[in-house]
């Protein structure tokens, strides 16, 4: 996996400095300080200079927020070795400690015992305050998804996207919400979001079916323009050939999996017929 | 014209539920289409010889379940089966009553074909030892779904479904069980399940 330096191409001058601006305007991008700020310190400790702990109190609260305990832990302890009797770093202490596994556990129980609209409540109010907990974020989409309130899910997914923009299993999430709501807008941004996918890993079936469905869907709409329903089609045929190339890929040797290829054959030329 | 569960069919279903305890399970049910003379005999129950398993975790989102469909139902023509129930097993075991997802898919079978029967499965009675069947079946009567008695009339032949199902669940079969959301995951997954299907054969 690349690090933050190699894929933005700065250096260790500018993180710091990144890291300095967001301390300053009080940001409360949890993800980004824990990327930087843990690539920082561990590979350029060193050359930070004082402000190292500075940074350290920044990062470990940053990772607080993303139920990154591992990194807390860490900063804390440097933190702890340097200032032995500081209040502040006590304060910091305590703060690890009355943190989020009490109010997960509560949610934990509360699906359990199958009070969704509970469970959901008491997440919403986590992520107030936990705001960056990826976790927690998918777990409240899945809650939403479940009780059929497509908004607030694409909500929720809305914000995983924003702080994961390479991951492809959400992009390819929120579309599947998109076009489970239905509706011409909404299938056009399913589309979308399934062929962002598809760019991101490009052997993400379901994004590949979707793509498929979405565009196959559009096309056959009576409300779309002739250039409209052109392009969903083209759409269509190229995922078409790409699933039965995927298909081809995948049961080469093996008799049964045949079936399953001759089955995707069909559908997709049955779909061909009722699109045009 | 109630369904009859055959020992395969049955089997698949509860080690799909077996297979992921925690999670929302689904799938379809099929029977092989009758020929013409046998539709007469309204009192002949549909048998039904397999089950395709869907999804676990969320089921309610749209795209992949009308994927599923529109495949399996290829597959079926093909091998001259029909798609005649579907099954649902709920994350919460207090739960065994069919839903929106349940009713929504169940519809859309009943559009093929008329009866269409949906079978809960209640995953808080799954045990090794399969002692009574875990099922509740629903007919559409009346706009309603109702859930029928179940009695050994059910299945083909209970007590070897019971034999079979707990023997497979021992032998921890299902960890090897394949449903559509592990064929979209790598498409040499076979979600016919031929490894489980001849398990059930040399177990008969």
């Amino acid at each position: 996996m690349a690090t933050i330096s190699e894929m933005y191409d700065v250096g260790w001058e500018e993180m710091r400095d990144k890291l300095r601006k967001w301390r300053e305007d009080n940001c409360r991008n949890s993800e980004q300080i824990v990327d930087v700020g843990e690539e920082l310190i561990s590979e350029h400790a060193s050359k930070l200079g004082d402000d190292v702990w500075i940074i350290y109190e920044q990062v470990m609260i940053a990772a607080l927020d993303c139920s990154r305990d591992d990194l807390a832990l860490t900063c804390l302890q440097e933190l702890r070795k340097q200032f032995p009797d500081s209040h502040r770093v006590k304060r910091l202490s305590g703060m690890r400690l009355e943190t989020n596994t009490q109010e997960k556990r509560k949610i934990s129980i509360l699906k359990a015992q199958g009070k969704n609209a509970e469970a959901i409540r008491e997440l919403n109010e986590y992520l107030e305050q936990f705001v960056g907990d990826q976790e927690a974020w998918h777990e409240l989409s899945e809650l939403y998804i479940n009780e059929h309130d497509y908004g607030k899910a694409a909500f929720c997914l809305e914000e995983l996207m924003m702080t994961n923009p390479h991951n492809h299993l959400y992009c390819e999430q929120y579309a599947e919400v998109k076009y489970t709501q239905g509706g011409l807008e909404n299938l056009e941004l399913s589309r979308k979001y399934f062929a962002q996918a598809l760019r991101l890993n490009n052997r993400n079936m379901r994004a590949l079916f979707g793509l498929y469905m979405s565009a196959s869907h559009i096309a056959a709409s009576p409300k779309v323009s002739a250039k409209v329903k052109k392009d969903n089609m083209k759409y269509a045929s190229w995922a078409a050939t790409q699933i039965n190339r995927a298909y081809k890929l995948a049961g080469r040797g093996t008799k049964e999996s045949k079936c399953s290829m001759k089955a995707v054959e069909e559908m997709l030329e049955s779909m061909q017929i009722t699109m045009s | 014209m109630p369904i009859q569960l055959t020992s395969q069919a049955y089997c698949k279903m509860v080690l799909h539920a077996a297979k992921y305890p925690h999670s929302a399970v689904n799938g379809l049910l099929v029977a092989e289409k009758m020929k013409e003379k046998k539709k007469e005999s309204h009192w002949e129950p549909v048998l039904c010889v397999d089950c395709v398993p869907l999804f676990h975790g969320t089921l309610a989102l749209a795209p992949m379940l009308e994927v599923a469909l529109t495949l399996i139902d290829t597959w079926c023509k093909e091998n001259n089966y029909v798609i005649v129930g579907y099954y649902q097993a709920n994350e919460h075991t207090k739960d065994s009553r069919p839903n929106q997802v349940a009713e929504k898919v169940a519809a859309r079978i009943s559009e093929n074909f008329s009866e269409a029967a949906i079978v809960m499965v209640d995953n808080s009675r799954l045990r090794m030892s399969c002692f009574e069947p875990i099922v509740h079946i629903y007919d559409h009567h009346e706009n309603k779904w109702k859930s029928r008695e179940v009695t050994f009339d059910c299945f083909e032949d209970w007590s070897e479904a019971q034999k079979i199902t707990s023997a497979l669940l021992e032998g921890r079969s299902y960890e090897s069980l394949i449903d559509f959301d592990n064929h979209l995951d790598d498409l040499r997954n076979d979600w016919t399940n031929p490894v489980i299907n001849k398990s059930v054969l040399d177990l008969c």
